[in-house]
C-alpha cells in the first residue's frame, strides 16, 4: 500500500481532534477545544476535558470526513494517541478508535503523542524524515527528542524540570500585565523592545547532569525580582530580554544535541514554534551550523489529529505491525515507545 | 430479523451480549474496575466472530464511575457510526433490576468514596431518577438493597429495556474548584530546596524536620511526586506523595501559615489524587495528627476514611490517625 488513507484521533488533553491524510498529503484537520471551559479553574480539569471529548468526538469525525471528501469505509488504517496524556481523556479517543476499527475490520495503531508532534513534519513536504533532532515546545511540553527513525527509534533526551516553555510565557505575561495567552503577547511587544537590555540567566547551561534539560523557574524569579528592583523599567525591554533568554536556551540545547548526536536536521513543533523570534534565531543559527531547519505550519504545531494520522501513515508504509486489540492507554509512558504493540 | 449488540461498562464488570430476535446468542463478561478500555474490544471481537452482522447497538449509559462508563458509551457510539446503524442508550440500573424478582427493592452501583448510585424499583418500574448517596443514607431505606458485587448489569437484558437515553447519566458534577487566586502549582525542583527546607524547619520545629539533603534524596527517588505552590514568585507550600506497592502514600502537605485558608491544601490534595489515580494504584493513605481538627474535614470531604491510630507517631504522646481512600 503506497498511499494509505489514514484517520488519526487525538484526545490526550483538552483538544478533541481528528485528521485525515493520504500518504503524506493532508486532507482534513478538525479541532474542537474545551479550553474555555477550563479557564476559570486555572488549568485543565481532567473530568471536564473527558466529558467534552465524548460530547464532540462524533461531530468532529463527521466534519473531518466531509472536509476530506471520503467515507469512513474508505479508511485503510486508524491511528490514535495512546499516551502520554490525561488517562480519562486518552481513553475516550482510544475507545472510539477501537470501536471504529473493529466495526470496519481495519488496523488500529496506538501512537506516542510526542513522536506524532514531530512526525507531522511529513505533511510539510516530501523530504526524507530521518534522522533529526526534535525540539517540542508548547504550554504542555518542552522536550528534546532524538529521532533516529520515526517508526522505530525515538528517544527523549531532554525535558523541562519545572514549567513548560509555553507556561513560562504565560506566567511572565501575567507579571507584565499582558494578554493571555502570553506567547503571542510577549512576541508582539518584544518587537518594540531591546532584547539585550537585561541579561537574564539562562539556567542549567553547564550542568552535565542536565545537558539537554530545561528549567524556567529561575528565569521567572529573576524577571519578577528585576521588576521589583527596577519598577520603572520598560515593559517591552523586559519582555524582549525574557524572550531572548528562552529562545537562546531552547536553541542552544537543541543545537548542541544535534551536534553531539551527529544530526543534520532540526524539527521544531508545539505552540511555541509560532514565536517569531524563535523562528528568526533558529534560522540564523541553523544556517550557520549547516543544519536544515523544519518547522511545520502553525495549525499542525499545536495538538491536532493530522499529526497522529501522519505518524500512522508512516507506520503503514513501513510495515509496522498494528496494535493488538484492546491496546492500553497510558498517561505517562516511558516514551521510548513510538507505536503500541 | 434483528441482531442487537449490547454493551455496559458502568460497573467493575464489562458485560456484552448478542441478542437475535429476542433470543440471547451469547453473553460475555469480565470483571476489572480499571481495564474496561482493554477488555471491551476483545469481548466484542469474540461476539463478532459468532455474528458479524449487527442491526442495532444498545449501550448502558450509567450511572457509574465516569472513566469506565465513557469507554462503553464512546465505543458503542463509534461502532454504530462506522456501521451506519442506530444506537440506543438505557439506564445501567435497569439491567440490574431486570434480574430481580421482587416488587420493592433498591439497586445500587458503587460510586466510590463510600457512595452509591442508586434507584428504587416498585412493581418492576424504576420510580426514581438515578441518584447518588452515602451508604449510611441508603441504609435508612426499608426496601432490600441489591448492591454491585451481589449483582451486576447484564447485557443480555438490555435490548428488552425500553427508552432511549442520549446522554451519559453522570449524576455527579465534575470535581472542579476554581484554583486559588494568584497561586500557581508546579513540580518541585532542585532549585526550590533551600526555600522548602527553611519552610519545613520553621513549621515543624521540634518534630524532626527534613533537611535539604533529605528533600534532595526524596526528589531523586522513584515513584514520587513533589509539588510546590508559588504566590508572587515565592514558594509558599509544598506537598509530596510516593507509591509503595499498590498504595500511594501522602508524605507531606505543608502550607506557609501566611498563605493558609486560600485553598492551597485542597488543590495540593486534588493534584496528588489525580496523579495517584493515573498511576492506577489501589488506594491512597495519609497520616494526620490526632487533634489536628483543621485538616481532617478536608480529607473526609475527599473520600478519606479513618483506618487506625498510630501512637507516638509524631513523638511521645503525639498520635497519628491513619486515613485511607480507595481509588478503585
Ligand atoms: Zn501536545
Amino acid at each position: 500500500m503506497s498511499q494509505p488513507l489514514v484517520l488519526g484521533i487525538e484526545t490526550s488533553c483538552d483538544e478533541t481532534a481528528i485528521g485525515i491524510v493520504r500518504g503524506r498529503t493532508l486532507l482534513a484537520n478538525v479541532i474542537s477545544s474545551s479550553v474555555e471551559e477550563h479557564a476559570r479553574f486555572g488549568g485543565v480539569v481532567p473530568e471536564i476535558a473527558s466529558r467534552a471529548h465524548l460530547e464532540s468526538i462524533h461531530s468532529v469525525l463527521t466534519r473531518a470526513l466531509s472536509d476530506a471528501k471520503v467515507s469512513l469505509s474508505d479508511i485503510d488504517a486508524f491511528g490514535v494517541t495512546a499516551g502520554p496524556g490525561l488517562i480519562g481523556a486518552l481513553l475516550v479517543g482510544v475507545s472510539s478508535a477501537s470501536g471504529l476499527s473493529l466495526a470496519l475490520n481495519k488496523p488500529l495503531y496506538g501512537v506516542n503523542h510526542l513522536s506524532a508532534h514531530l512526525a507531522v513534519d511529513a505533511l510539510n513536504s516530501d523530504h526524507s524524515l530521518n534522522p533529526a533532532i526534535g525540539l517540542l515546545v508548547s504550554g504542555g511540553h518542552s522536550s528534546i527528542l532524538k529521532i533516529s527513525n520515526f517508526s522505530s527509534d525515538v528517544r527523549v533526551i531532554g525535558s523541562t524540570l519545572d514549567d513548560a516553555a509555553g507556561e513560562a510565557f504565560d506566567k511572565i505575561a501575567r507579571i507584565l500585565k499582558l494578554d493571555f495567552p502570553g506567547g503571542p503577547a510577549i512576541d508582539r511587544i518584544s518587537k518594540e523592545g531591546d532584547a539585550l537590555a537585561i541579561d537574564f540567566p539562562r539556567g542549567l547551561t553547564s550542568d552535565s547532569e542536565h545537558l539537554y534539560d530545561f528549567s524556567f523557574s529561575g528565569l521567572k524569579t529573576a524577571v519578577s525580582r528585576y521588576l521589583q528592583k527596577v519598577p520603572e523599567s520598560k515593559v517591552a525591554d523586559v519582555a524582549a530580554s525574557f524572550q531572548e533568554a528562552v529562545v537562546d536556551v531552547l536553541l542552544a540545547k537543541a543545537l548542541a544535541a544535534a551536534k553531539s548526536e551527529g544530526m543534520e536536521s532540526l524539527i521544531i513543533a508545539g505552540g511555541v514554534a509560532a514565536n517569531s523570534r524563535l523562528r528568526e534565531v533558529a534560522a540564523q543559527r541553523c544556517a550557520k551550523a549547516g543544519i536544515s531547519l523544519r518547522i511545520p505550519p502553525m495549525a499542525l504545531c499545536t495538538d491536532n489529529g493530522a499529526m497522529v494520522a501522519a505518524l500512522t501513515s508512516l507506520a503503514v508504509s513501513e510495515g509496522v505491525c498494528a496494535s493488538s486489540l484492546g491496546l492500553e492507554a497510558q498517561s505517562s509512558s516511558g516514551l521510548d515507545r513510538v507505536f503500541w504493540p | 430479523m434483528s441482531t442487537v449488540l449490547a454493551i455496559d461498562t458502568a460497573t467493575s464488570r464489562t458485560t456484552v451480549a448478542l441478542v437475535k430476535d429476542g433470543g440471547v446468542v451469547l453473553e460475555l463478561h469480565h470483571d476489572d474496575p480499571i481495564a474496561h478500555g482493554e477488555v471491551l474490544p476483545r469481548l466484542v471481537a469474540q461476539l463478532l466472530e459468532v455474528e458479524n452482522s449487527i442491526d442495532e447497538v444498545v449501550i448502558g449509559m450509567g450511572p457509574g464511575p465516569f472513566t469506565g462508563l465513557r469507554v462503553g458509551i464512546v465505543f458503542g457510539q463509534s461502532f454504530a457510526f462506522a456501521r451506519n446503524i442506530p444506537w440506543r442508550g438505557v439506564c445501567s440500573l435497569d439491567s440490574m433490576a431486570a434480574q430481580i424478582d421482587s416488587d420493592d427493592f433498591i439497586v445500587a452501583i458503587d460510586a466510590r468514596r463510600k457512595e452509591f448510585f442508586w434507584a428504587h424499583f416498585i412493581d418492576g418500574q424504576r420510580i426514581t431518577e438515578p441518584q447518588v448517596a452515602l451508604r449510611q443514607v441508603l441504609e435508612k431505606f426499608t426496601s432490600p438493597i441489591h448492591k454491585e458485587g451481589d449483582i451486576y448489569p447484564s447485557a443480555k437484558y438490555m435490548p428488552a429495556i425500553t427508552g432511549d437515553i442520549r446522554e451519559p447519566i453522570y449524576v455527579r458534577r465534575p470535581d472542579a474548584y476554581p484554583s486559588p487566586a494568584g497561586v500557581t502549582f508546579r513540580p518541585m525542583n532542585a532549585l526550590d530546596l533551600p526555600v522548602v527546607a527553611s519552610l519545613e524547619k520553621s513549621i515543624y520545629a521540634g518534630e524532626d524536620p527534613w533537611s535539604i539533603a533529605q528533600f534532595k534524596e526524596e526528589l531523586g527517588g522513584p515513584d514520587r511526586h513533589y509539588l510546590v505552590a508559588e504566590k508572587a514568585g515565592v514558594v509558599g507550600g509544598y506537598c509530596g506523595v510516593m507509591i509503595a506497592g499498590d498504595v500511594a502514600d501522602i508524605l507531606t502537605i505543608t502550607v506557609d501559615p501566611a498563605l493558609r485558608r486560600q485553598g492551597i491544601g485542597r488543590e495540593f490534595l486534588k493534584r496528588m489524587i489525580d496523579w495517584s489515580r493515573n498511576k492506577k494504584v489501589e488506594a491512597m493513605m495519609l497520616e494526620v495528627r490526632v487533634g489536628n481538627d483543621a485538616a481532617q474535614p478536608l480529607y473526609t470531604a475527599n473520600g478519606f476514611y479513618p483506618l487506625n491510630i498510630r501512637n507516638d507517631y509524631y513523638g511521645p504522646g503525639l498520635a497519628a490517625l491513619v486515613m485511607r481512600k480507595e481509588l478503585r
